[in-house]
């Protein structure tokens, strides 16, 4: 629950400034509501990799991993703990 | 540059498919696509022709009537760029529309054109979407029609701009010569099928017998990613937006691609900063500025350098490509001569002899001179030296990631929303997306929220005309001095 939270609180701060934490549904679409924009995206994974320790950059992502709340905290569940091969 | 690269068989051909499916006869190996990523995968011209001639097959069998368009909403595949490899060499016009459009907007598409059906690209196979419902609705096409390509319009009523036959050859013919496309030139392709820029990226290069580069651009937000494909790739032409400089050089993580000879800028202003940093990144690259719009194509093109890139403000727009007239008229309608401001009007070899059913954009093409003229909608300024330069647009247009946005069309979804009493957009200066646009919206229902707006426009407009911010306002809007909401205070309201 707690990385739900984080995520949602982050996510209204910077893209949805004004907008309160609770009306942000786990399932709303981020991505085709243009909350994230494909150019935020990137600053958002970079975002959410420092947050979590999680070499993005070297990972088999794609999109879909990022369009709601309740996908990027299975993206970051799933990839907790794997780090950057050297 | 050395002198233009001739195909060898140009002089007779007859069709830009044509000449792509003889390289499939005599140089069946040649390298038609590479897709770029995990595990490079490269198709040949035998590779693509046989899935085009495999398409065009099925295609015969199930829609025999030729003149009707089909539709094709597909990211970049094989297929889908056999598909309209495949319709190009049949004759049969193909409605390009965006991936980014939802279904109440394709659907409107398809009944305007008379789509016979939408297909779709899945496991390398075709799927077929419902046609239009009275095919004998929608106006006929142009006999020469070989392409509809969409305006970016940003809501339910972008237009449709058939492209002839006759006029797409001539301009991959132009791109040929210009760029000295031929076998074993590597093209990045980085817009979308349905953008116009596939007719250099894709069409000439495939004409030309060189290789394509398709870059799906979802799949690269990353620009460390993008820079990774350059290096595995290493494109020697490069055609992009602003928004993709800008990532590269941001990245900026040191690398350098010398393999790049030609470097394309276009669809907006690249600014100063970005432009900057290209020549580190492109050390042996020439650079175009290239203006151009859907329904003319390229009309214009300035070459510089490294220390003019650095250098200038703004680039000048540059020459008209052979073939092409520019003009600048006053508000009065009058030709400028010499020094000035007006809106830019080309008449281009390549054009569209205009929209598709729509009787209330007539004004846009005028006949003068025994030419048809296109009105582009962009202020423009001549110097006392005659260069001209982009000032703005003429209307509330605005592009944003590239995409032109009418404000107005974006407030009438709004005020159409039940909830919703007035509403207003205005576009701010955004360092990356060009333009952020922010909606003021007085709900008259307190179960209208800034996320149920999103998601209303989501369904209805273009991705890139969702405003950035809804502002929800229980005072009216602002009014200005002739008594419409003033998008000059609406401005002042956000910091």
């Amino acid at each position: 629950m707690t990385i739900q939270r984080d995520i949602t609180a982050h996510i209204v701060a910077e893209y949805l400034p004004g907008t309160p934490a609770s009306e942000l549904d786990p399932s709303y679409d981020l991505l085709e509501t243009g909350v994230i924009s494909s150019l935020d995206l990137l600053r958002f994974i970079e975002w959410l990799g420092d947050r979590y320790d999680i070499p993005f950059a070297d990972l088999e992502i794609s999109p879909d991993d990022f369009r709601s709340v309740a996908a990027i905290e299975k993206a970051v569940q799933r990839f907790a703990g794997v780090t950057a091969p050297e | 540059m050395g002198p233009p690269v001739l195909d060898r068989w140009g002089a007779m051909s007859r069709s830009l498919a044509e000449d792509v499916l003889a390289r499939a006869k005599h140089s069946p190996d040649e390298p038609a696509l590479l897709f770029g990523g995990a595990g490079d995968r490269v198709v040949t011209y035998a590779e693509l022709v046989a899935t085009a001639n495999r398409i065009g097959a099925q295609l015969a069998d199930r829609y025999p009537d030729l003149r009707r368009p089909l539709a094709l909403q597909s990211a970049k595949s094989p297929a889908a760029i056999a598909t309209v490899l495949a319709c190009m060499h049949a004759g049969r016009p193909l409605l390009l529309a965006s991936t980014e459009i939802g279904r109440g907007l394709l659907a409107d598409l398809v009944e305007r054109s008379g789509c016979q059906a939408v297909l779709g690209i899945a496991d390398e196979g075709l799927t077929h979407g419902p046609g239009a419902a009275d095919p004998h609705a929608a106006p006929v096409l142009p006999p020469d029609t070989s392409l509809l390509l969409t305006t970016s319009g940003s809501t339910g009523t972008p237009k449709l701009v058939p492209l002839g036959a006759h006029g797409i050859d001539a301009f991959v013919s132009w791109a040929g010569s210009a760029f000295a496309l031929g076998t074993g030139t590597r093209v990045l392709n980085f817009a979308p099928l349905n953008f116009d820029l596939t007719l250099l990226d894709i069409w000439a290069t495939l004409r030309h017998g060189g290789c394509v580069i398709p870059v799906d651009h979802d799949r690269y937000v990353d620009p460390r990613r993008l820079l990774g494909l350059l290096a595995s790739t290493r494109p020697h032409v490069v055609q992009a937006v602003p928004m993709f400089f800008r990532l590269l050089t941001e990245a900026g993580d040191g690398s350098a691609f010398p393999e790049v000879r030609e470097l394309l800028l276009t669809g907006d202003h690249v600014p100063r900063s970005v432009r900057a940093g290209l020549s580190r990144l492109f050390p042996a690259a020439r650079m175009h500025n290239v203006y151009g719009c859907t329904e003319t194509n390229d009309s214009m093109i300035h070459t510089f350098g490294a220390a003019e890139a650095a250098d200038r403000d703004v680039l000048p727009l540059g020459s008209p490509l052979p073939g092409v007239l520019a003009e600048v008229l006053l508000a009065d309608g009058e030709v400028l001569r010499g020094a000035g401001t007006g809106e830019l009007v080309v008449s281009t070899p390549f054009q569209t002899s205009g929209y598709l059913g729509e009787t209330g954009a007539k004004d846009r093409f005028t006949v003068r001179g025994g030419r048809t003229w296109y009105r582009t909608g962009d202020v423009v300024t001549r110097s006392a030296v005659g260069e001209l330069a982009l000032v703005g647009r003429t209307d509330s247009q605005v592009k944003v990631r590239g995409v032109r946005i009418n404000l107005e069309e974006i407030e009438q979804v709004l005020q159409a929303h039940e909830g919703v009493t007035e509403a207003a957009v205005v576009a701010v200066p955004h360092p990356v997306s060009g333009r952020a646009l922010h909606a003021f919206v007085r709900p008259s229902d307190d179960a209208v929220t800034g996320l149920r707006l999103r998601s209303y426009c989501a369904a209805k407009v273009n991705r890139a005309a969702i405003p950035a911010a809804f502002h929800l306002m229980t005072d009216p809007l602002p009014i200005g001095p002739t008594g419409k909401v003033s998008r000059r205070l609406l401005l002042e309201k956000i910091e």
